[in-house]
C-alpha cells in the first residue's frame, strides 16, 4: 500500500463518461488486434495491447454539505512487447491509428535498448490462448443510479452522525469504478472484460486536547469496496451503523491510552486484512522474491527453496467477488484457484508467466496494470484466509486475559516483509472473555512468521468478510491496484501491543 | 517523441469548456506528460516502459455549487464534455458555504522551461546511463533501481481570464546496490535536467554503501544520537507537509501546528519553507487554482509561522491564498509541494566525528503515520544503517523500526547539514533537504537484515 499522501499530480483516471475516442467492443477488439500485428511487424517475437476504459465516481460528504464531487474518465492503449528475450512497453492516450503503430515501434525499440546490459532471456511460461467476454456480476449499475439518491444517502449517515455531541467532522463517501478491457495477444489470445466496483463508508472525527480519535465503518480509507453494483452499497448499513461509530471517536477521546505489554491479541477481520495482505500477500508475490522489486517496494524473506517446506499459517484460497475477481489477467491467463499455504505450510507463489517458468510452473494468474499505461505486474487477487470456526464474540469469550483491536489506523512494514508494526482505530481490554474498558491509540508489532505462527484462533464463516484494498501501491512508474481479502477474525498469543516513541 | 502542445493550442482545448452555457464560472485544469522509464534488477534492465497522456479536469461552479469532471480526452469535444457532466454534478448537490470564486486574472512568475534534452531522452540513453551505473558495481554486487525521464506542460484557465502554462521536466535515477552478505546501498540523484545526473557517481556511492554494509550485526532497539542522511531527513520533512503544514488541517484543529503560530516548535537552527519558483526544486510557477507561487516561510530558526493555503481554506482562515491548492475537488486541502529545509554548516564526516555512540541513517522505509496531531511516524531504517563510535563510523548493522515524534526530531536537533540534496517522489513534488544530527532518536523494533 502506499505510504505516503497524495501526489500533486492531475492523475489521468477521472471521467466525463462522455466522449469516447473507442468505438464498439468487436471494433476494439480489431484495435487491439492491428496493435499486436504493428508490433510483430516492428520486429517483437511476441505482444500483447490492451485498450483500458476507466470511468470513475467518487462523491464526499462532511457535516451533510458536499465536500467534493468527481467523475473521472481514462481511455488508452498499452503495447507490451519481448524482443530477443527482453520487454519493451509504451503507452499512449492517443488511439489514432499512425500514433498506434509509432507506439508499437517504439516498445520494440525499448525492448532492444534494453539488451545493452547482459542477462538470461525472458521466457514465458505456456498457456493456452483463450477468447471471450465476461463481466462482473452485479444487481444495480451503479453508475445509472441517480445521483441525487447516492448523495442523500451519504448525507443522511453524516446527519446521524453529527447528532451524537462532541463530535467534529462526520464524513461519508462512496467509490464507483468501472474499467473495461480489451486484451490480445500474438498467441491468438482475444478477450473483452469488464469489472464494476462500488464502495461506501462513513468516517467519524472526534478533536479535544490535541488529541485525534477516529472511527470508520464498515472499514477505514473509505469503506467497504466490493465487486458489485449499487446493492452492495446500500446493504451496508451506513444509516444504521453513524450513531455508533460516532460514539466511539468521541468516548476515544478520553479513553486511557493502550497500555505496553505483551499479551494475546484478537483482530476484527478488519485489521486482518490488512494483516493478510502486508505479511502474506506481498511477500508470496513471485516477482519480489526473485528481486524485480529490491529497487522500490523490496524483496521478500520468502525463498523459492521454502515452497512445501516453510511453516507460515493456515490455508487461504480464492474466491469470486472481491476486488480481485476477474476472468483473465492482464496476460489472458485464466483466473484459478490456488493454494498458497495449506494446514501452515507454504505451497506456492503468487506468478506471472515469466517469473513461473524461472521456477519450471505455471502461471497463477496474477498479472494486472492499473489502466492501459502501464505494464501488468504480479498483483494479489483475493488473497483469502480460510474461515476455521467460531464467531467474533466467540473468539472474544474463549479469552480469559487480552487485546481486541478494531479496524486498521497505520501500516508499516520492512523491505522483506519481517518486522511490522500496525496500528488500530480503537481496542478494548478483553478480561475474563468480556470487552472491559477501552483503549485509545493501539498499536502491535512482531515478526510476520513468529505473528502468524501464534495464530490459535481462526473465526468461522459467519465473521468472515471479503473485503477490497483499492490503494495498493507498487512497481516503478508506481502503479496501483485494486485487491480482495476475504478474511474473519483471528486470535494471536504473546504480541508485543501498545509500541511508544 | 512528442513535444508540448503550447499554450495556444491548450487554451484552445479549454476554451470549448469555458464558455459552457447556464454555469457562473468554469476553471479548466489541463495536463500533457511523456516520458520514459529504465528499470533494472539483478544488474539487467527487466522492465521499460514509455507513455505519454493527457488530463483535462473541469470544475464547474453553478449558484455556490460545484461539479468536477476529468476526462483524458485533450480536445475541444472532450473538455467540453467533462464540463457539461461537472455542471450535471454542480445541479443536485448542496451549495459551499466558503466558495471562494475562482482566481483573478493575475501575472505569475516565468516559468523555467523545458529542458529539451531531457524532453526527447531516448530509451537507448537511459539504458547507456544503467549500464555506466552497474559498471560501477563491483562483480559480487547486484543493482537494481530505475532512471525516469518525464516531460510535462500543465495549465490553468477559467473564465475570469486567469490563463497560466508551464512545462516541466525531471530526471531521476536511483538504486538499491546489494552484496552477498546482507550488505546493501541506496543513492538517488533527481534534476530538472538529464544532464545533470550522473550515473556512474550514482552507482559508485550505493555500490560504496553496500560494500560498507556487509554482514550488518544486530543491535539493541532503543533512543541513540542519529546522522540523518537527506533521503531520510526527506521523509521526515515530507510526512511534516503532510501533518503540519496544511491549510485545511492547521483551521479545523486537526494539524500538529494548530494554535502554535509564534511558538518555539524546533530547534533555533531549523528553518522550513516552500518555494515552488526556486530554480533549486521541480515545481510550477502557480498552483492548481491559477493563484502565483511564491516563497513562504513556514519554520524560521525553530518557530512556527503559518501553514500554507488554498482560496478556500485561505477564506476560512481569515488571510490570502499563499498558491497551494491541489487539483478539484480535492477534500484534503493545501498541501506545500516544495519544501526547503535550509542548511546549516555541518558537513556529515562532523557530525559522526562529534557523536560518541550513534546511528548513521541512509534512509527510511514505508513510513506511516502514527499519530496525526502528536506528529508520531514509524518506519524502517533501509540499505545501510551504521552504528558510530567514539566520533567513527564502526559497523553496519541490522534494520531498526523507528517510533518518532517529527517536531520532537526537530526540537532535538544538534546541526544542519551544509549540503542539500533534492527528493522527488510524485512527479509535481520535490523537496530538498540537508543531512541532520539529532539526539534522543527513538528506535523501538528490529528486522533480521
Amino acid at each position: 500500500m502506499p505510504s505516503s499522501a497524495g501526489s500533486g499530480t492531475l492523475g489521468d483516471g477521472p471521467a466525463a463518461g462522455r466522449g469516447r475516442r473507442c468505438g464498439r467492443g468487436a471494433r476494439v477488439l480489431d484495435l487491439v488486434r492491428e496493435a499486436v500485428e504493428a508490433a510483430r511487424r516492428a520486429g517483437a517475437d511476441y505482444a500483447d495491447a490492451r485498450v483500458v476504459r476507466e470511468e470513475t465516481e467518487s462523491i464526499t460528504v462532511r457535516n451533510q454539505e458536499m465536500e467534493g464531487i468527481d467523475r473521472a474518465s481514462s481511455e488508452g492503449i498499452g503495447i507490451r512487447v519481448l524482443t530477443g528475450g527482453r520487454w519493451g512497453f509504451a503507452a499512449t492516450a492517443r488511439l489514432e491509428e499512425p500514433e498506434i503503430a509509432r507506439t508499437a515501434e517504439l516498445a520494440v525499440r525499448i525492448a532492444r535498448a534494453a539488451a545493452r546490459l547482459p542477462g538470461e532471456p525472458v521466457r514465458l511460461a505456456e498457456v493456452e490462448p483463450v477468447t471471450g467476454t465476461w463481466r462482473s456480476p452485479m444487481q444495480e449499475d451503479p453508475f445509472e443510479v441517480p445521483l441525487e439518491r447516492k448523495v442523500s444517502l451519504l448525507v443522511e449517515a453524516t446527519r446521524r452522525m453529527q447528532a451524537v455531541r462532541g463530535l467534529a467532522f462526520a464524513e461519508a463517501s462512496a467509490d464507483l469504478f468501472r474499467r473495461r478491457t480489451w486484451l490480445a495477444t500474438s498467441e491468438g489470445t482475444a478477450v473483452d472484460q469488464t469489472v464494476v466496483h462500488s464502495g461506501a463508508g462513513i468516517e467519524a472525527t472526534a478533536l479535544g486536547d490535541g488529541e485525534l480519535q477516529r472511527r470508520s465503518y464498515p472499514n477505514s480509507f473509505r469503506g467497504h469496496i466490493a465487486a458489485a453494483g449499487w446493492e452492495h452499497v446500500e446493504r451496508l448499513g451506513l444509516i444504521e451503523e453513524a450513531e455508533r461509530t460516532a460514539t466511539e471517536a468521541v468516548e476515544l477521546l478520553s479513553a486511557p491510552e493502550c497500555p505496553s505489554e505483551v499479551t494475546t491479541l484478537v483482530l476484527d477481520s478488519g485489521q486482518v486484512e490488512l494483516q493478510v495482505h502486508e505479511s502474506i500477500g506481498h511477500p508470496l508475490e513471485l516477482d519480489r522474491v526473485l528481486g524485480m522489486e529490491e529497487s522500490y517496494a523490496g524483496s521478500s524473506f520468502v525463498r523459492p527453496e521454502d515452497r512445501g517446506r516453510l511453516r507460515y499459517v493456515s490455508p487461504l484460497v480464492s474466491i469470486p467477488g472481491g476486488l480481485g475477481t476477474f476472468a483473465w489477467d492482464d496476460e489472458g491467463v485464466p483466473a484459478t484457484r490456488v493454494p498458497l499455504i495449506v494446514d501452515g505450510i507454504f505451497v506456492d507463489f503468487l506468478s506471472s508467466r515469466e517469473t513461473a517458468s524461472v521456477l519450471g510452473l505455471s502461471s497463477t494468474g496474477a498479472m494486472r496494470a492499473d489502466g492501459w499505461q502501464h505494464l501488468p505486474l504480479i498483483r494479489m487477487t483475493n488473497i483469502n484466509l480460510e474461515p476455521r470456526e467460531g464467531t467474533l464474540a466467540e473468539i472474544i469469550a474463549d479469552t480469559k486475559d487480552g487485546v481486541f483491536m478494531a479496524t486498521n489506523r497505520s501500516w508499516s512494514i520492512d523491505d522483506k516483509r519481517v518486522n511490522f508494526q500496525f496500528g488500530c482505530e480503537i481496542a478494548w481490554r478483553i478480561r475474563n472473555g468480556r470487552l472491559a474498558e477501552l483503549y485509545r491509540n493501539p498499536t502491535y508489532t512482531g515478526i510476520t512468521t513468529e505473528l502468524w505462527g501464534s495464530c490459535d484462533a481462526v473465526g468461522g464463516r459467519e465473521d468472515w468478510t471479503l473485503w477490497g484494498t483499492p490503494n495498493c501501491g507498487k512497481g516503478e512508474p508506481s502503479q496501483v491496484a485494486r485487491v480482495g481479502h476475504g478474511v474473519p477474525p483471528a486470535r494471536f498469543r504473546n504480541v508485543r501491543i501498545g509500541v511508544r516513541g | 517523441m512528442p513535444g508540448a502542445f503550447g499554450p495556444e493550442e491548450v487554451r484552445r482545448v479549454a476554451e470549448a469548456a469555458l464558455d459552457l452555457p447556464g454555469a457562473d464560472g468554469v476553471e479548466v485544469l489541463l495536463m500533457h506528460e511523456w516520458g520514459g522509464l529504465t528499470r533494472f534488477a539483478g544488474s539487467r534492465i527487466h522492465q521499460s516502459t514509455w507513455l505519454e497522456n493527457t488530463a483535462v479536469r473541469v470544475r464547474v461552479v453553478r449558484g455556490g455549487r460545484i461539479g468536477v469532471a476529468a476526462t483524458n480526452a485533450f480536445t475541444p469535444e472532450g473538455a467540453r464534455a467533462a464540463a457539461q457532466s461537472a455542471l450535471e454534478m454542480a445541479s443536485v448537490v448542496s451549495p459551499d458555504p466558503l466558495y471562494p470564486g475562482l482566481a483573478p486574472p493575475q501575472p505569475v512568475p516565468e516559468a523555467i522551461g523545458l529542458d529539451e534534452e531531457t524532453a526527447g531522452c531516448t530509451p537507448e540513453r537511459r539504458a547507456e546511463g544503467v549500464a555506466e551505473l552497474v559498471g560501477r558495481c563491483g562483480r559480487e554486487l547486484s543493482a537494481a533501481g530505475a532512471f525516469e525521464t518525464l516531460a510535462s506542460e500543465v495549465a490553468l484557465a477559467n473564465s475570469e481570464g486567469q490563463f497560466c502554462w508551464a512545462p516541466l521536466t525531471r530526471a531521476s535515477l536511483a538504486t538499491v546496490v546489494t552484496g552477498p552478505e546482507g550488505g546493501s546501498g541506496f543513492a538517488e540523484a533527481v534534476a530538472r535536467r538529464v544532464g545533470e545526473i550522473d550515473p556512474g557517481a550514482v552507482g559508485r556511492r550505493a555500490a560504496d554503501k553496500a560494500e560498507r554494509s556487509r554482514r550488518p550485526e544486530p543491535i539493541e532497539p532503543g533512543r541513540y544520537t542519529v546522522v540523518l542522511e537527506p533521503a531520510a531527513v526527506a521523509t521526515l520533512v515530507g510526512f511534516l507537509g503532510w501533518l503540519g503544514f496544511g491549510g485545511r488541517e492547521y483551521v479545523e484543529g486537526r494539524s500538529c501546528l494548530s494554535g502554535r503560530a509564534g511558538e518555539q516548535v524546533a530547534a533555533p537552527q531549523i528553518s522550513i519553507y516552500d518555494d515552488g519558483t526556486s530554480p533549486q526544486t521541480i515545481g510550477l510557477p502557480f498552483d492548481f487554482e491559477g493563484t502565483p507561487k511564491r516563497r513562504v516561510d513556514l519554520i524560521e530558526r525553530g518557530v512556527f509561522r503559518d501553514a500554507v493555503y488554498d482560496r478556500r481554506t485561505a477564506k476560512q482562515a481569515g488571510t490570502q491564498s499563499t498558491g497551494h491548492a491541489l487539483p478539484p475537488p480535492n477534500p484534503e486541502g493545501p498541501f506545500p509541494l516544495n519544501l526547503f529545509l535550509a542548511p546549516g554548516e555541518a558537513s556529515v564526516e562532523q557530525m559522526i566525528a562529534a557523536t560518541e555512540r550513534g546511528l548513521l541513517v541512509t534512509r527510511f522505509h514505508y513510513t506511516n503515520v502514527v499519530h496525526p496531531t502528536r506528529s508520531v511516524i514509524t518506519g524502517m531504517t533501509r540499505d545501510g544503517t551504521f552504528l558510530i563510535e567514539r566520533g567513527e563510523v564502526a559497523r553496519p548493522v541490522r534494520n531498526l523500526r523507528f517510533t518518532q515524534s517529527i517536531l520532537e526530531a526537530l526540537a532535538n536537533t544538534l546541526a544542519v547539514g551544509r549540503e542539500t540534496e533534492l527528493a522527488s517522489e510524485f512527479f509535481l513534488s520535490a523537496s530538498r533537504v540537508p543531512a541532520l544530527h539529532v539526539e534522543g532518536f527513538a528506535f523501538t523494533g528490529a528486522s533480521d537484515h
